[in-house]
């Protein structure tokens, strides 16, 4: 006779479970990038994914399946500009689970989120792939840039944001569908609405508080304080639903996360602001990844003990 | 009579001598328990009431009594609960509100006094029947004062039903246990909590906070906030052994689980060995991975030497289909342990980085059984306790 130790039953949840769920709420803005760019997005898509996949196989084959690389792969290729070359969709999704995940010992043992992670390591390093690939002409737009850089010639508008015809990353064309992906995750608790709805709210309040900064050359319209554009401009939604709310990089108490979304959110608005880095979300994500060992100790263990009451929901 | 019966009845007559005859043509009929009548008329001729009409009364209870200088003392109880419509010179009438109420509910005697109550439940072997399987006695006997009785009907453990059986088919029998207990502590409050709870909320500390609002010290015990928990089949223990002279000999268990061919609530002779079971609930050895006695989530695994003691709420036969699968995945800190953590502990980063807050872990198993990277959490939340521990 043996003392089992713990339950032996389980809810039959698993990593893989909530990977799928991330994936199936990526669907719609993968659908409205290929709808709006055709193969092109499809291509960085593909290159993207299999880049991050066939890394992890090679790195670790046992994690190979269960669905994280195919995540980062995904979020990374929704953080390029249509006009990016396949190579730099492929050399990306490998730098995001070799670099940003496996050489910080795997699945959850980064402390960066990897799509971001990859994205501001190769915007460093090769610049122009991102920017100078011009004169694609895809719906009489000229695609060439991130949605920041070049778009002081034409002032985004609410509508054009939403309707996704403003130049931008393939994630960036269909905020809604990005926001939709994100409430199905939030209302299937796989990620906490404390994320997003805290970076948001803070993004919208930056937005209207915050002194124009010094006018910078080619930096038209995060210097409008319009809250709206900065919400569902850039890479804001993608940061508040897909980025910051990775639960491995996020802080681990409910406290932690909301401090960390304001982080987040005050380092992309100032970023936005005040420097000529055009939108910021990935750079404030990795700021934010950066401060969560410090976030989780000032949460967990300076902090007072956690409650002895049990919740209410008993 | 016709001729013929007059031939028998003298033939009978001739061979065993005149008598009366018996009529026993009911001898093989069982007792039914008729329904509840409306009303009760009770006769009092020479008793005085203590009763008036109009009032309410519970069955039980004592109507009227002889005058206390009489020799030899009558007392007369009401049969029904219900309202005192007539008091005569010598008869009392009850009326039921209830007609299918049982006529008689079990109530404490009153001349059971506390210390009687303590002892028989020393002499009578009672135990924590829920699975704590501490000595009754010494709860009821502690000086530490006592404001309520709260009887843990809850169950929350996956399949077990059997003190919720015993609340639907012997809810009086526990009530009596119930007031039983509150005499020998002198409480004032009792209740029987049944409310459908999930999992861990039948744990004794968390039902005293959840249903009366107050929070047991770290390393106290309920009787530190006045509150004694018992479980439902302790406190129909207790009733058994005071009022029916009852050791603790037998109790009931739920059998479930997709191995079982019969479950069930049945009642038990202690000691019953698994292996009995394993024929009467027809437990396919076959098909049943695993045979546990307690719930899933805190149960212990067994074998056919097994015996079912006082604390067995259980034995849950579950086939390979039913146990989880724990092969463990790396933690991708969803932080979902510490949201169902009765204690709100940061379970992942505990067992990271011990702190002494683990040691208000429980081990219920909740955060083990959601983890979606079926982490082995318990072994590592026992170690690092170990670790917190050897601090001191």
């Amino acid at each position: 006779m043996t003392k089992l130790i713990g339950p032996i039953i389980h809810s039959g949840k698993t990593n893989r479970m909530m990977m799928v769920l991330v994936l199936v709420s990526l669907a719609p803005s993968l659908v409205a990038a290929v709808m709006r760019f055709g193969f092109a997005a499809a291509l960085l898509v593909i290159c993207a994914l299999a880049g991050a996949w066939l890394t992890e196989l090679v790195i670790d084959r046992r994690q190979a399946f269960d669905g994280s690389a195919v995540v980062t792969g995904v979020i990374f290729a929704l953080l390029l500009p249509v006009t990016a070359p396949w190579w730099l969709a492929l050399i990306g999704g490998m730098l995001a689970t070799g670099l940003g995940k496996h050489a910080f010992g795997g699945l959850g043992c980064n402390l960066f989120n990897p799509a971001a992670l990859s994205r501001v390591i190769l915007m460093g390093l090769i610049p122009g792939a991102w920017f100078i690939s011009t004169a694609v002409t895809i719906d009489g737009i000229t695609t060439a840039s991130p949605l920041a850089r070049e778009s002081g010639l034409l002032a985004p508008t609410i509508t054009g944001l939403l309707s996704g015809s403003i130049p931008g990353t393939i994630g960036q064309v269909a905020p809604l569908a990005v926001l939709a992906g994100g409430l199905m995750l939030v209302s299937l608790r796989t990620i906490d609405w404390r994320i997003p709805l805290t970076f948001l709210a803070t993004v919208a309040f930056l937005a209207l508080v915050l002194p124009p900064g010094i006018r910078i050359e080619g930096h038209a319209p995060w210097l409008l304080g319009n809250p709206l554009l900065h919400l569902v401009g850039g890479g804001t939604l993608l940061a508040a639903f897909y980025m910051l709310s990775d639960p491995v990089t996020a802080p681990f108490t409910p406290g932690g996360r909301i401090i960390f979304a304001v982080v987040a959110a005050l380092a992309m608005m100032l970023v936005r602001f005040y420097t000529p880095y055009p939108d910021g979300a990935a750079l404030a994500v990795l700021l934010a990844n950066a401060s969560v060992p410090l976030i989780d100790r000032l949460t967990l263990e300076l902090g007072p003990p956690p409650s002895l009451e049990p919740p209410d929901n008993l | 009579m016709s001729s013929l019966d007059w031939v028998f009845s003298s033939a009978r007559e001739a061979l065993y001598g005149r008598q009366v005859p018996r009529l026993k043509t009911t001898r093989e009929s069982a007792i039914i328990t008729i329904p509840t009548p409306r009303r009760v008329r009770l006769l009092s001729d020479g008793l005085n009431p203590v009763v008036e009409v109009g009032q309410a009364i519970e069955g039980g209870k004592l109507v009227a009594r002889s005058p206390v200088n009489e020799r030899f003392q009558r007392r007369i109880h009401a049969s029904l609960t219900g309202t005192v419509t007539a008091v005569r010179e010598d008869h009392i009438i009850i009326e039921g509100d209830l007609p299918e109420r049982p006529p008689l509910t079990h109530g404490v005697p009153e001349w059971i006094a506390p210390e009687a109550i303590r002892d028989t439940s020393r002499e009578a072997g009672l135990i924590g029947m829920g699975g704590g399987m501490f000595p009754t006695y010494v709860k009821l006997s502690h000086p530490a004062p006592i404001e309520v009785v709260l009887v843990n009907g809850c169950e929350s453990e996956p399949y077990l039903t059997c003190d919720h059986r015993v609340l639907v088919e012997q809810r009086d029998q526990a009530n009596c246990g119930a007031e039983l207990a509150m005499r020998a502590v002198g409480a004032r409050q009792g209740m029987i909590v049944d409310r459908e709870i999930n999992y861990p909320g039948g744990y004794e500390r968390l039902l005293i906070h959840d249903t009366l609002g107050k929070v047991v010290p770290k390393r106290g015990l309920p009787r530190d906030v006045g509150v004694l928990v018992m479980n439902v089949q302790s406190a129909l223990a207790l009733h058994e052994a005071v009022c029916l002279g009852r050791p603790l000999i037998d109790r009931v268990i739920t059998v479930d689980g997709d191995a079982v061919g019969r479950p069930g609530n049945y009642r038990v002779p202690i000691g019953t060995e698994l292996g009995h079971l394993q024929k009467v609930c027809e437990i396919d050895a076959a098909k049943a991975a695993m045979i546990l006695t307690g719930g899933p989530m805190m149960g212990t695994a067994a074998d056919e030497a097994t015996p079912v003691t006082g604390g067995t709420g259980a034995v849950i036969a579950l086939t390979a289909e039913e146990l989880g699968d724990y092969r463990p995945q790396p933690c991708i800190r969803c932080g979902q342990c510490m949201e169902v953590c009765p204690y709100n502990l940061p379970v992942a980063h505990l067992v990271e980085s011990p702190h002494k807050v683990v040691l208000d872990c429980i081990e219920c198993g909740a955060c083990q059984f959601t983890c979606p990277a079926r982490r082995p959490l318990i072994e590592e939340l026992r170690r690092a306790k170990a670790v917190v521990t050897a601090w001191d």
